[in-house]
């Protein structure tokens, strides 16, 4: 019987990884639900699934369509929830719209008259004070409170439009809260400890507000981590999220191959997508990237600067009909000279 | 033999005397055949740009139509035209260089700073080094100084402001530019400017980018095919060369007779229209240009571009030879190396057969043969390919001699590829060894059938037969199923058995599985062993007995999931059933360890035999559906009733509550989608409940709930379907929200809120649908069926990006992950160099 030793579990010498990490990661994604779904039962914010979660990931999408964050706590903190309530209040972004009852705009003596809501200002803990300090950092615009009336009037009037539009301003404006946080809910972990779930993602605000354990806090928008932490960190976020949106839909596959993916996706040092405007259109060879996508451009772009390629890779050597350099066709045999000179003399 | 490497490739734009230098014709005439069918000299079929016809000698040449490799000629433009490719270029080119002086917008000093950066990255590339160079970016950076620029720092001339009109028309200040003043404008920037660029001006000069004569590519890129009622259709390219020259003619003569400006500049435009479209079909902001049946043109850029194209369609993509296509069905007597193919197309593939001193009496053995396994054709040392037929035969036994290459049938142990599309995974190709059979399906073991992702409904598989030694040893060692049984996706097995092996496998390992002598010789004799195992003390022989037989005496496993217990001990499974997660779909954990242990060629076996010998246990027992399986006991039914009743009460609860506003929103939804959230919770409850009831009431004999418990087919799901009620149909993940005012089917009253308005359908399969149960039921099928051909389409271009990204990555002899320029993706491959094909390998 064989005895299996560890290196014969190494892979072998120019096998074409990244075609099998790709295959790997590709072929089970027929499996996969294309639409995000919510389940019942377990509330929680809103986040993107399956295949449009892993071509967002893939494609390296500047923004994210559900963006989310997991907010840790400090040992302290986490398992007192009214702390973690005081830190949840900083969080979500709160808009004026959103805190009053009504409002009235004579757009004549440019007066915007605002109705606050009494029981959406206890549940943030504000006071109207507080808005119309809010308000009067605003330039050119004046604001007093009688109770719960707020009057904002904007000092100097130029057109009845442009009065509109600063009213529309002052109502979408963020009183509390961090930019980009649309909602935020507290979770209890099995533990006992509380930890905040976002939708919208933040992390360098988020990481400043003290109380927060900013080594366990986590934002799956590779982006954002990659502006906070740098690509190594990065390249985590996106081999883990690529990793929990597969394994979620019940499919099983090496951390091998999403790391592959991931590192090859920051080996530029930026992250980049899988295509045409990332890896596949970056690619040294100008047949390669042709044989891609937009063609002609790439043609066209490589006669004018003279461009040559190599024929290093495997797609150009398949289109031009040489073997390709992975695996078998790495190996080269090379033969001493002086074996060359005897075995012509026989 | 060996044919030139390229080593290299070189893109540039040909200039005119290159255009000239490469032309064997200038071409005149606008068109292409005389009266008499004749080929016009100077016209766009001119013979010297060789020959389509057969029969006829190329001019320039002398080939005829397989050696002649066809001929460039060329069109002198009477007034130059720009490219339209290389308009936006030519934009950059002159915003970066002054209108008057034609120096760059930028001191000396300036390109200095920047021109050693693109000097070093020039030098860099010819001395072909790998420099990972922000070309592109040095690039843009450069230009967006250059359009910065508003005043000339050589002659101080203040700068006009350029437009480029799409596609190719330019005006300064307003005013339109000519394309024969570009070109002079181009032709005055200094070779030093156009490198500091980024440019070469070897490989680009400016003023090419403007055409004044245009490269007629040869008449066999361009074949006009010979209708059946013998009229003659152009290619397109023809077509648009015709047009082209047609008003280049008409432009020279009113140029030549002095025709008024208008006139003459209406032509030009219309020249630039025409070079344009031959170019490309789709340029923006220009009408496409049609042929008669309104079809439009298929122009140069048309014939590159896109899945048909030149690259995708036929350069990376090719037509082979040796190669078969048929349906397949499958054969439990083929172990998952092999393949039956069928006699006919044995006869018609061939496998080289190389003639040396030791085999010369079986090639000439081979050559006399008058049936099946005989020899077809001869290649001779000089590479001339004969064919062998009765009257050559003898002729050609005296000739042949070592070094000679015959080419045989194919025969039983040659090894052929076996492909099925979509090719998702590597495992889409293996090599089979050949087994000819009659009948005329390709067949391969049912295990076999997994890693393609083919069933016998009707799929068909190619066949490709490897010719050289080489290709046969690669297919040999790296292809066959024997050695692939583990995925490289996740290192678990991804061949095993299936369905009724399942179902049989589960019948004869169970606990109170016994046979006769007589049965279990049998059984045993199906996989050619002639001894019996050890008998229990009534003289029968339980089924853990009858299937360790199968097992190595040294093998030992023990296994545990959940509740699940198996332990093998020297070859003896003592205790627990062999069921799908040992040997099938749910893991194949001992398929796994035997595989490792045993090694490939025992795996091969084993899979057959257990295969076998499922199928004999399942035979015994007697596998059939019936009606009355799904007749179920009265109780089932009227807990099936109650489960409805008790869904229909609390959905009314979770609406009263709702309606009294004392339904509390789950953080993050509004009360609304609590509610609807609630609701799809409460039916789905409905079906946990029917599945628990059917669990209880149904007798563990039932065949249907045996085939979904040991998951050989179907779920239990599919159960509560068929004999209780169909429960929530779902569109777009939720339930169905769209339909008539106010309700879903003119059925129902508007504003009812019971479930089965929004599809939670009471009725089973057995029982029948009603017709709005029906409806519910066909908009759920649709549903699924609509997002399961997206999903196709989009994750098919998924995998094509994730391959193109990724297919240049390989591990190096160190173990390092690197892309086809050498740049380290990985310093050692996923952190320890292990492969994911055995990392689910325990090692000892």
């Amino acid at each position: 019987m064989a005895d299996i030793k560890d290196n014969e579990t190494s892979v072998v010498p120019g096998e074409a990884v990244g075609t099998v990490a790709a295959q790997s990661i590709g072929e089970p994604g027929t499996q996969m639900v294309l639409r995000t779904f919510h389940s019942a039962g377990t509330a929680s914010v809103v986040v993107s699934k399956g295949l449009p979660r892993l071509i967002e990931l893939i494609d390296a999408r500047k923004r994210p369509r559900f963006p989310s964050m997991h907010i840790y706590f400090d040992k302290g903190i986490s398992s007192k929830y009214e702390k973690v309530r005081e830190i949840w209040r900083m969080l979500e972004e709160v808009r004026l719209s959103s805190l009053i009852k009504g409002f009235d705009e004579d757009l004549r003596s440019a007066t915007l008259t605002l109705n606050l809501d009494r029981d959406k200002l206890a549940l943030y803990e504000l006071t109207s004070r507080q808005i119309v300090a809010k308000l009067a950092k605003r330039e050119g615009l004046q604001a007093s409170a009688e109770g719960d009336i707020v009057k904002a009037k904007i000092n100097k009037r130029e057109s009845l439009k442009s009065t509109r539009t600063v009213f529309v301003h002052v109502l979408k404006s963020a009183i509390i809260g961090i930019v980009g946080i649309s909602k935020a809910i507290i979770q209890q972990s099995e533990d006992g400890t509380f930890f905040i779930v976002t939708a919208g993602s933040n992390l360098e605000e988020v990481i400043k507000i003290s109380g927060i354990d900013a080594t366990r806090t986590y934002s799956d928008d590779p982006f954002e981590v990659n502006k906070v932490y740098g690509i190594e960190a990065a390249r985590n976020i996106i081999a883990n999220e690529i990793m929990q949106t597969i394994t979620e839909e019940g499919i099983t596959v090496s951390f091998r191959h999403v790391g592959l993916l991931a590192d090859t996706m920051c080996s530029f040092g930026a992250i980049k997508g899988a295509g045409r405007h990332g890896i596949a259109g970056n690619k040294e060879s100008v047949l390669a990237r042709a044989a891609f996508e937009e063609t002609v451009k790439h043609f066209i772009n490589a006669s004018v600067f003279g461009e040559r390629d190599m024929l290093r890779g495997t797609a150009e050597n398949i289109l031009i009909g040489k073997q390709i350099t992975l695996g078998t066709g790495r190996v080269r045999l090379s033969v001493r000279k002086s074996d060359i000179a005897k075995l012509s003399k026989k | 033999m060996q044919a030139e490497i390229i080593d290299h490739l070189r893109f540039t734009v040909i200039s005119p005397a290159m255009i000239k230098r490469m032309s064997v014709a200038k071409l005149i005439v606008p068109d292409t055949y005389n009266e008499d069918g004749y080929p016009i000299d100077g016209g766009l079929i001119d013979q010297r740009l060789g020959v389509i016809d057969p029969g006829l000698k190329c001019k320039t040449c002398g080939g005829r139509v397989k050696s002649c490799p066809g001929h460039f000629g060329h069109i002198d433009l009477v007034r130059p035209v720009i490219h339209s490719e290389f308009a936006k270029m030519i934009y950059l080119l002159l915003q970066s260089t002054c209108f008057t002086c034609h120096k760059l917008l930028i001191t000396q000093e300036q390109v200095q700073e920047i021109r050693p950066i693109i000097k070093k990255t020039i030098e860099a590339i010819e001395e072909d080094e790998h420099v990972q160079l922000g070309e592109e970016e040095i690039r843009e950076l450069l230009f967006k100084k250059l359009k910065s620029s508003k005043k000339c720092p050589h002659c101080g001339t203040a700068q006009r402001k350029l437009k480029l009109e799409r596609p190719t028309f330019f005006y300064m200040e307003g005013n339109k530019m000519k394309p024969d003043e570009i070109h002079d404008w181009l032709a005055k920037i200094s070779d030093d400017d156009v490198r500091s660029l980024g440019m070469d001006p070897e490989a680009a000069r400016p003023e090419w980018l403007v055409l004044t004569a245009l490269l007629v590519p040869p008449v066999n890129v361009r074949p006009s095919i010979t209708l059946e009622t013998g009229e003659r259709s152009e290619d397109d390219l023809t077509h648009k060369l015709v047009d082209i020259m047609r008003i280049n003619q008409r432009l020279e003569q009113d140029i030549d007779a002095g025709a008024p400006q208008i006139i003459i500049d209406d032509l030009w435009e219309l020249l630039q229209y025409h070079v344009t479209v031959y170019f490309n079909n789709e340029t923006p902001g220009v009408p496409v240009a049609r042929h008669r049946s309104t079809r439009p043109l298929k122009t140069l850029a048309q014939r590159l571009k896109g899945k048909e194209g030149r690259l995708r369609y036929n350069l990376s993509g090719k037509r082979v030879n040796f190669s078969a296509r048929t349906v397949i069905s499958s054969d439990s007597s083929l172990t998952i190396n092999q393949v039956g193919i069928p006699s006919k197309f044995a006869e018609g593939l061939t496998v080289p057969f190389y003639v040396t001193l030791w085999n010369i009496e079986k090639a000439k053995e081979l050559l006399q043969r008058q049936e099946y396994p005989m020899a077809v054709n001869l290649i001779t040392k000089e590479g001339i390919r004969k064919r062998i037929g009765e009257t050559n035969k003898e002729e050609l036994v005296k000739e042949v001699q070592p070094g000679y290459v015959l080419e045989r049938q194919l025969t039983d142990g040659d090894i052929v590829l076996m492909n099925r599309q979509p090719t998702l995974h590597r495992l889409s190709i293996m090599a089979h060894e050949v087994k000819v059979l009659p009948g005329r399906t390709m067949r391969i073991n049912s295990s076999a059938a997994y890693p393609y992702g083919a069933d016998f409904d009707g799929d068909e598989m190619n066949l490709h037969v490897p010719q050289s030694l080489e290709a046969q040893s690669e297919a040999r060692y790296l292809m066959q199923p024997k050695n692939l049984v583990l995925s490289a996706r996740d290192g678990r097995p991804i061949m095993f058995i299936e369905e009724d092996e399942i179902i049989g496998a589960y019948l004869l390992t169970k606990d109170d599985s016994y046979y006769s002598k007589e049965e279990a010789s049998m059984m045993l004799s199906t996989v050619g062993i002639y001894e019996l195992p050890k008998h229990e003390k009534n003289g029968t022989y339980s089924g853990r007995a009858i299937f360790s037989m199968l097992l190595p005496k040294t093998f030992n496993l023990d296994y545990k999931s959940g509740d699940q217990r198996v332990t093998i001990k020297n070859g003896e499974l003592t205790e627990g059933i062999i069921n799908e997660k040992l040997v099938g779909m749910g893991g194949g954990a001992l398929i796994l360890a035997l595989f490792t242990e045993c090694g490939a060629d025992f795996i091969e076996k084993f899979l057959l035999n257990i295969a076998k010998i499922s199928l004999r246990a399942a035979y015994k027992c007697g596998v059939t559906i019936g009606m009355s399986d799904y007749y179920l006991p009265d109780a089932v039914e009227k807990e099936s009733q109650q489960i409805i009743a008790q869904a229909d009460t609390k959905v009314h609860e979770l609406l009263k509550r709702y309606k009294e506003k004392k339904l509390e929103s789950l953080p993050g939804y509004t009360v609304k989608q609590t509610l609807e959230l609630e609701t799809m919770a409460e039916l789905e409850t409905a079906r946990t409940l029917a599945i628990k009831a059917l669990n209880k009431h149904v007798p563990p004999t039932n065949i249907i709930k045996i085939m979904a418990m040991v998951k050989a087919r179907g779920s239990i799901h599919n159960f509560v379907q068929t004999s209780m009620f169909l429960g929530q149909q779902a569109v777009r993940a939720g339930r169905p929200s769209r339909g008539f005012a106010g309700r879903i089917l003119p059925y129902f009253k508007k504003g009812d809120k019971r479930p089965e308005v929004k599809g939670f359908v009471h009725s089973s399969f057995f029982t029948g649908l009603s017709p709005a149960d029906f409806y519910m039921h066909a908009m759920g099928a649709r549903d699924s069926a609509m997002s399961k051909s997206l999903v196709t389409a989009v994750s098919g271009y998924l995998q094509r990006r994730l391959i193109n990204a990724l297919q240049d990555i390989y591990v190096d002899e160190n173990l390092a992950a690197k892309d086809a320029s050498g740049a380290l993706i990985q310093s050692i491959y996923g952190g320890d160099g292990k492969d994911p094909m055995k990392e689910k390998v325990k090692v000892k």
